[in-house]
């Protein structure tokens, strides 16, 4: 009889105990982004670790955020550290606090399912944005392919680039 | 029973880029097929990706996603 692995109970478990986070009013919002989200839209290609940007309003006083109860209720649960990463059900987890657009693009992800369970991913639109303003070269390769393989609203992408001072950037690298 | 030629191909010039283009579009309707499969999938396909990379270069840094 073959040996069958569930792949996606361990993303599952991630995505759950995000959401737990939520309600819990330790974090306002999240969306996946980085390499994950990327795959949302594009072939599947090789990354390690999941990219989550978290919105946190509670208790923020000017551009102070605290992130310690984050940390402390996911060590709190059993989750280690290992470098940058927090390691929920065998997968390295990054959560990164939203800058301007990363929380437009958090309050505007979509809305999926991920067996069932609900779940948001950064659009393609503000994913490119976001990617370029990385600018590393791996950030333009996801940009060329998203582009390519993906449906993109280029009116959108557009209004995006031209509110966050990327339109010339975009131009420069030769991807628009 | 008659002996049944083998075909030979031949190409030349513009049959040449004609086949090239073939290739080259049969390629890029995979990578587009690709980037249609279904989340889960993909994150399926992640972690083989991933088993072969560790195979190949083990790292300590760089995880196969415990399932």
């Amino acid at each position: 009889m073959p040996f069958i692995v569930n792949y996606n109970v361990a993303m599952v478990n991630v995505i759950k105990a995000i959401n737990r986070m939520v309600e819990k009013g330790l974090i306002d919002d999240y969306a996946i982004g980085g390499g994950i989200a990327a795959m949302f839209y594009i072939e599947p290609f090789l990354t390690y670790d999941v990219d989550i940007f978290i919105l946190i309003e509670q208790g923020k006083k000017g551009r102070i955020i605290l992130l310690s109860p984050v940390y402390n209720y996911l060590n709190g649960r059993g989750y280690p550290w290992k470098g940058e990463h927090i390691i929920i059900e065998g997968i390295p987890v990054q959560f990164i606090p939203a800058d301007e657009l990363e929380t437009e693009a958090v309050r505007n992800a979509r809305k999926i399912l991920f067996k069932g369970i609900a779940t948001k991913i950064v659009k393609p639109e503000y994913l490119i944005a976001i990617l370029l303003k990385a600018g590393r070269k791996k950030d333009l390769h996801k940009i060329e392919k998203i582009l390519e393989e993906a449906k993109v609203d280029r009116k959108k992408l557009k209004e995006i680039l031209a509110k966050y001072d990327l339109k010339e950037e975009i131009k420069r690298q030769g991807l628009l | 029973m008659k002996h049944k030629e083998k075909k030979k191909y031949i190409v030349t010039g513009e049959d040449m880029e004609k086949i090239r283009r073939i290739v080259f579009c049969g390629k890029e309707k995979f990578h587009k097929d690709q980037a249609k499969l279904p989340f889960e999938e993909k994150i399926k396909l992640l972690v083989e990706l991933q088993k072969i990379a560790s195979g190949i270069r083990p790292s300590e840094n760089r995880v196969v996603w415990k399932v």
